[in-house]
């Protein structure tokens, strides 16, 4: 137990009413000790946050921003996002949006995951958004750790490879098609010249009476029909076969700037019927040949120039520019016309697709076009907003960049 | 005469002090108080007349009474429970040893932790304890100027004394109004327990002269006052027994006590017998067994008491001790040890467990339990 107690413990000359100024000290020094592990801890997390390369937002329950990593700034364009709600930075609203993937972590109180397509200055992205609700002592959602992810390129390459992939299929589908039609329209059309060849000797042959001159009349025409509809035929089928890879054997050294400008001339009379039509070619100088088939660019120039004609419908503008940039040569063509309904921008290349009234196209068109460009490791890309018009831009390889 | 020291808390002293209590709780920073006092204060109206001081500083307070005369652990424990549950800031003690000894108790506990028994013994407290403010109903246990507190061990059946500088409390207020209630027989025994200090204190070995002034002044106010308050209950004679009940608190404890409180402290504990009451019957015979080792101290009393000198300091000290008893008997009290031990077979065990007592430790001349055997046959 306890030392028995002396004269001296009862004087206690060492000993004094205790105060809490020494207790307040040991307190101060051990607040300040954690104090410096709290922000360490902080600045610790503050780098892990800062390195993540999504953006980061903690919000309150009621939407209101409480902080960011500093990538959200870069991002959202946005200087100083803490204290405004999450609405007003992403959608340019005043009020929540109806698909909010916060409201539905805060009512299911489990991580929360959706795609959110966002404009940032006229641009479009997309967002892969994970919501995690910060729960309190007592388990309850206090606050949403929100991480967004920028997707847009993802999404892009995957919307293109699978394009691609349909355009391959397509392709196969398209070259055996079209290879065994040809067999059978060479024998049709051989021998439908063979009987126009004859025709002079049937007519010789027949009695010179006016039934006979009438079927004569009638075989005549006939058979010119046949013609022209196997040399349609051939033609389609000729469009059929650029879904098929080809060798490149066929690629010459060609001025581009030569092929609008020839192509242009081809739509002279065009341009006479559509007076009201302004069409400029801004062509900057010294651009590069590039390696390439005249005739298919032509043809690919060619329904571009026409399809912005038929969208602008007898008024507007036509605004041609070549150019280079980056060492790749480009051509677009922008309209004022009547735009293309976002609805159908993802059928837009594809075979058979065609906004035109039944008979007035075969809807080969842009998707032979794109074929074209893609057999020329270049893109075709389009961008429009209904009725704003659309801008067509066809980017080439420098000659120098082209794999053989 | 070594290095000693002389330690008091601020004192308050007057009629009508006690409406400072709120305002000095308030200046230690009391948001809510923890107020100990007892039952028995609570009939006089005293308690009631401190909640109304609170509630006019607009002071918050939590009461606790459950406190037994002799404070158990057990009471300390649940005090110190409470004063958690609410989260005071301030104690507060109204009453006499007990509640003021279980004040300093709960604050202990409160603020340092575990048990009482932890601290028992000497300077064992490591951290500051809350504030307390003290207000003595009676002017002589002291406890609201020393570094003592007295709590019992109910498993073990001891009384622990815990000795810390740190339990002097920041305050003490002295209002002899709170003496006007008291019945005539506690005001002997207070007068006579403070007076039984003084002569203690005054003899002590670590007396002093900041104690010894105090000391005398006790013994000289006490001496003239008591039999004037006997005879008229006036505020003014009152106002001084509590002035001597102070100085004799202030003189022991600094300098501590000797044997009769030592035999005092044990028979309390064995035979549940007032405090008080015992003194009478030790004191004189205490006095002469100390009397070869302090011949001079007990003629300064002696002087005190008879109002000047004999021949020689012994015959002055031996004619201040027969005083005294004549004075004791004036009293009416008790002065024989027979009058209140049933047994004459208890003494030896009294004896020696007073032989623990600290209060041995001070007394000027050394004793062991066969030397308090026969202060106690001479007292019978």
């Amino acid at each position: 137990m306890n030392k028995p107690t002396t004269l001296e413990d009862i004087i206690g000359l060492e000993y004094t009413k205790l105060g809490f100024f020494g207790e307040v000290k040991k307190n101060m020094a051990k607040l300040q000790a954690t104090n410096r592990k709290l922000e360490r801890k902080q600045r610790k997390l503050e780098a892990i946050f800062g390195g993540i390369s999504d953006v980061m937002v903690i919000l309150s329950a009621n939407f209101t921003i409480i902080s960011t990593n500093d990538l959200f700034s870069t991002v959202f364009k946005h200087a100083s996002p803490r204290g405004h709600f999450c609405y007003e930075i992403f959608k340019k609203r005043d009020c929540p949006c109806s698909d909010c993937p916060i409201s539905k972590a805060r009512q299911t109180n489990k991580v929360c995951r959706k795609t959110m397509a966002l404009d940032i200055e006229d641009k479009h992205y997309q967002f892969d958004v994970t919501v995690s609700p910060l729960r309190d002592a007592k388990k309850k959602a206090f606050r949403f750790l929100v991480l967004m992810r920028d997707v847009t390129r993802e999404k892009e390459y995957q919307s293109k490879y699978s394009h691609s992939k349909k355009m391959a299929t397509v392709g196969a589908l398209a070259a055996g098609v079209a290879h065994e039609i040809n067999n059978p329209l060479t024998s049709i059309s051989g021998f439908t010249k063979g009987l126009q060849r004859r025709l002079p000797i049937l007519n010789k042959n027949l009695q010179d009476t006016e039934e006979n001159q009438a079927l004569m009349e009638d075989f005549t025409e006939y058979i010119d029909t046949i013609l022209t509809e196997c040399d349609r035929c051939r033609d389609i089928v000729q469009g059929l076969l650029t879904f098929s890879p080809r060798k490149k054997v066929d690629f010459t050294s060609l001025n581009l700037k030569r092929i609008v400008t020839g192509v242009l001339r081809l739509l002279h009379h065009r341009f006479k019927e559509n007076p009201q039509v302004a069409i400029t070619l801004k062509a900057e100088k010294n651009i590069p040949h590039i390696m390439g088939n005249a005739a298919e660019l032509k043809q690919v120039i060619l329904n571009l120039i026409c399809n912005s004609l038929d969208a602008v419908d007898g008024q507007g503008f036509l605004e041609l520019r070549l150019y280079q940039k980056e060492n790749q040569i480009i051509f677009s063509i922008e309209d004022d016309g009547c735009g293309i309904d976002p609805e159908i921008m993802d059928q837009l290349f594809d075979p058979f697709f065609t906004t035109k009234p039944i008979g007035q196209g075969i809807g080969i068109g842009l998707s032979t076009c794109y074929n074209i460009i893609r057999q020329h490791q270049g893109e075709l890309l389009v961008k429009s907003n209904k009725k704003e018009g659309a801008v067509f831009t066809m980017i080439l390889p420098h000659p120098d960049e082209v794999m053989s | 005469m070594g290095i000693l020291k002389f330690s008091v808390p601020e004192i308050f002293l007057g009629r009508n002090s006690m409406k400072y209590a709120g305002v000095c709780a308030r200046r230690l920073g009391a948001k809510k108080i923890f107020f100990v006092s007892d039952p028995g204060l609570e009939s006089t109206g005293w308690v009631d007349a401190v909640f109304d001081i609170f509630d006019h500083e607009k002071l918050k307070w939590v009461y606790y009474s459950d406190i037994s005369s002799n404070p158990r652990d057990s009471q300390i424990e649940e005090g110190a429970r409470l004063y958690e549950k609410h989260g005071c800031d301030v104690v507060f003690a109204l009453g006499g040893g007990s509640p003021m000894d279980a004040a300093k108790g709960i604050a202990l506990v409160t603020s340092n932790g575990g048990r009482v028994h932890d601290y028992e013994g000497a300077n064992r407290i490591q951290k500051p304890l809350p504030p307390m403010v003290f207000m003595p109903s009676t002017a002589s246990s002291g406890s609201d100027v020393s570094q003592f507190a007295i709590i019992t061990d109910m498993e073990r059946q001891v009384k622990m004394s815990i000795i810390s500088r740190t339990l002097v409390p920041n305050v003490s207020i002295i209002d002899p109004t709170l003496l006007t209630t008291k019945p005539r027989d506690l005001i002997i025994a207070a007068a006579v327990d403070a007076l039984s200090h003084a002569v203690e204190a005054h003899v002590s070995r670590l007396a002093f002269p900041l104690t010894e002034v105090h000391s005398l002044r006790a013994i000289e106010l006490i001496m003239k006052y008591l039999p004037l308050t006997l005879e008229d209950n006036s505020l003014a004679n009152l106002e001084q027994l509590s002035i001597a009940g102070t100085s004799a608190a202030m003189a022991f404890s600094n300098a501590s006590l000797g044997i009769d409180h030592a035999l005092a402290h044990t028979l309390g504990g064995v035979l549940d017998v007032l405090h008080g009451i015992i003194h009478p019957i030790l004191l004189p015979s205490v006095m002469r067994y100390n009397l070869p080792k302090c011949v001079d101290k007990l003629a300064e009393i002696g002087k005190v008491m008879i109002g000047g000198s004999m021949g020689s300091p012994e015959a002055t000290a031996l004619a201040g001790i027969e005083a005294l008893e004549n004075y004791f008997k004036s009293l009416g009290v008790s002065t024989r040890l027979r009058d209140i031990v049933p047994e004459r077979s208890k003494i030896p065990q009294i004896c020696e467990m007073a032989t623990f007592d600290s209060c041995l430790l001070s007394n000027p001349r050394e004793a062991d339990a066969e030397d308090m055997m026969s202060i106690c046959h001479d007292a019978w």
